[in-house]
């Protein structure tokens, strides 16, 4: 018990659902109380406790008590049963720059806030150099925060929150804003302070921040707690549970996207493709794609006309433009296709496509005369299992055993058995 | 050390906290304005000369003798009561729509609702003591000084208490039930005119059709505040027993409907903004 920072226990949450809340006098009066609306548990039960220098990961779908957990703790809510024990001064970062002043300078706002996160000027002006440093915003420190732009006011109240040695910080997926320059640098630093035993609670829908920061997670569904324990193996459970559902919901989109010749179509147009269709390993029809796995597209089209020579190509874009890859039947040669509707599978083994969300498109040419060409017209979305790489695709390969040169002898075997890479 | 999710630690320990609510309110008030903190002077005197013009010139509404036998001058006299009268008007229409103001702050962060408040009231109060120094001042040329000033500080730590503690429960309950602000507004002209501060109190008929007016006039509490200064810095008199006695229950009264307030309904400020 010594080492636990929070200790929640039956922690529950309920709101009143007020179709209309009589904040005005006049309805109070006039039409009485207001009834007493719906009742709605945000937080049911939730019990669990966090471990001094750790770092804990809440995940779960929208509107299933992650944030008002995080309230909770915080103190921001008052739980309606349960109670909250902590062990340390709490710091919220539920929104940066929350409690900024736009006409106060910098300075002054990193003074108010420091005493909002309850800390005495003494502590605040210690820490006040070290802020400034940290936002990067030079000689703007002295400007008021209006003039700030979006990013300088965000580096500012991450600064402040963090460089103020918060005892327990809680994080609600704020760092999801900023340049890709400044997440690396709050990420780095909430892992240095969790080395200098800050405790740290994280709302995240990113897994892979779970998976590779946190050490704990809770996993809430509906307000309670569906699993607790290792944070690797909750986001595991949770990404299966996720996929389960989304592979049985109802196969509409995908399969019927585009079964309606677009009006966008490029090419001559004596054979279209009329659908996209999305294959498990087994041949059965699947709305989302799972990397790693192997799979099948299926291209459904229908000759108007006999076309002696046609090469059909798919291309992947990632959502962000990237043009990810553009495989084609030319490799096989040019086919032949009969009139009259027909398909042509295009399987891989493995799916090296990391998850995302991606616009395919597709085409049937043949040396320069375009067919038919539909531009991104089709969705498709890769889910992740397990471990996740960063990029856009994986690469295969192996890695071998870290060589130090002082070994790297030709009278050692040469090659150390190779270690298959970690899918 | 083991605590709640909300640290239990008194007013004093969010000193702090309230402190720089205050100096934010201050600073932001004035920036951006060509005259800045001479406004928080400018705009009292200026009232001061409108109703000075109005009652003593056109009025001619005479002044009591200064508490040294000298004749009095009605704007120093009118200063007396308008000083009081405005640290709790502006102290009310300040901390009312506070809560609503600071909401996103009190969504993302817990401190004691009444932190921002309090803040308000304190930067209201600097302002106030700045027009107090110069009456002070203005009586000094006059040559009306006298022992009872002494009783000023404790008239002063009463009467913030009373308006705080006011200013506390408007607030908080403006978040529940928003018109509250209107009718705050329709009610203050209304005290206004029913606080000796623009008439002496012996000018009240002590009786209207049966109606003991003078005594409810008497009996609303700024205007025991007000008579109270007034006697002790004008007219060099200190305030009779029961006035102290008065004023003390007064304030004791609005502390507890704040603490019963705030119990009540000013806990979950951040739920309900």
């Amino acid at each position: 018990m010594s080492d636990v920072a929070i200790l929640a226990e039956h922690l529950s949450k309920r709101f009143w659902l007020h179709t209309a809340r009589r904040t005005a006098l006049k309805e109070r009066v006039v039409r009485g109380r207001a009834p007493r609306a719906q009742e709605f548990w945000a937080l049911r039960d939730a019990s669990f406790s966090i471990e001094r220098g750790t770092m804990f990961g809440l995940i779960g779908q929208n509107g299933s008590g992650k944030s008002t957990t995080l309230k909770v703790l915080a103190g921001i809510y008052r739980p309606t049963s349960g109670t909250v024990s902590v062990r340390g001064r709490v710091s919220a970062l539920l929104e940066l720059g929350a409690g900024f002043h736009g006409e106060l300078t910098g300075r002054e706002n990193i003074r108010l806030n420091g005493a909002i996160l309850g800390l005495r000027a003494r502590q605040i002006d210690a820490a006040m150099d070290r802020i400034i440093e940290f936002a990067g915003i030079g000689e703007f420190i002295d400007s008021p925060v209006k003039v700030y732009s979006s990013g300088m006011f965000v580096r500012l109240g991450f600064a402040v929150a963090v460089s103020l040695d918060p005892e327990i910080l809680m994080v609600d997926e704020v760092i999801a804003v900023g340049d890709e320059e400044f997440q690396r640098k709050c990420f780095d630093h909430l892992f240095e302070l969790r080395k200098w035993g800050t405790t740290i609670v994280l709302v995240t829908h990113s897994l892979g921040l779970i998976r590779d920061m946190c050490d704990q997670a809770a996993w809430l569904d509906h307000g309670e707690v569906r699993e607790l324990g290792v944070a690797r193996e909750v986001a595991d459970r949770y990404i299966e549970s996720v996929n389960d559902r989304e592979v049985h919901a109802q196969p509409i989109e995908s399969a019927e996207v585009g079964a309606a010749v677009g009006p966008a179509r490029l090419g001559s147009g004596e054979v279209r493709i009329t659908s996209l269709e999305y294959l498990g390993g087994d041949l059965k029809p699947i709305t989302v794609l799972f990397a790693g796995a192997p799979c099948t597209f299926r291209m459904h089209f229908e000759a108007h006309s006999r076309v002696s020579r046609a090469i059909f190509g798919l291309g992947f874009l990632h959502e962000s433009g990237a043009n990810v890859a553009g495989p084609n039947s030319g490799r096989v040669g040019h086919l032949p296709v009969e009139r009259g509707p027909g398909h042509i599978d295009f399987t891989v083994d493995e799916l090296l496509l990391q998850p995302g969300t991606y616009r395919v498109s597709t085409a049937i040419v043949d040396r320069g005369h375009t067919y038919d060409y539909a531009d991104r017209e089709f969705d498709l979305h890769v889910r992740g299992r397990g471990d996740q790489e960063p990029g856009l695709t994986r690469m295969p390969g192996s890695w071998t055993p870290p060589v130090s040169v002082a070994q790297a002898n030709p009278t050692l075997p040469a090659h150390p058995e190779a270690l298959r890479a970690r899918e | 050390m083991i605590s709640t999710a909300r640290p239990r630690s008194s007013i004093w320990s969010y000193r702090s906290l309230i402190l720089n609510f205050a100096q934010r309110d201050l600073k932001s008030r004035f920036k951006g304005t060509a005259l800045g903190w001479a406004w928080s002077l400018l705009v009292p005197l200026a009232t001061l000369f409108t109703y000075s013009l109005v009652f003593a010139v056109i009025f001619r509404a005479a002044p009591p003798n200064f508490g040294n036998g000298r004749p009095g001058f009605f704007p120093v006299w009118l200063f007396g009561g308008l000083i009081p009268w405005t640290f709790f008007l502006i102290a009310v229409n300040t901390a009312i729509p506070t809560l609503l103001a600071n909401g996103p702050i009190l969504q993302k962060v817990y401190f004691p609702s009444y932190a921002p408040i309090l803040g308000a009231v304190v930067a209201i109060l600097v302002q106030s003591l700045i027009e107090c120094g110069i009456y002070a001042v203005a009586l000094l040329v006059f040559g009306n000084v006298g022992l009872s000033w002494l009783l000023f500080p404790a008239w002063l730590a009463i009467y913030v208490l009373f308006v705080t503690a006011v200013a506390a429960s408007l607030a908080i309950l403006n978040v529940y039930y928003r018109d509250l602000a209107h009718l705050t507004n329709v009610a203050l002209q209304l005290l206004f005119f029913l606080t000796p501060i623009i008439y002496q109190a012996d000018s009240v008929p002590a009786e209207w059709h049966g109606i003991p007016l003078r005594e409810i006039v008497l009996l609303n509490p700024i205007a025991e505040f007000v008579v109270s200064l007034r006697a002790l810095s004008y007219d060099l008199q200190a305030p009779p027993f029961f006035a102290w006695l008065a004023m003390s229950v007064w304030t004791i009264g609005a502390i507890a409907v704040a603490v019963f307030v705030y119990r009540r309904r000013g806990l979950d400020i951040g739920e309900a903004i």
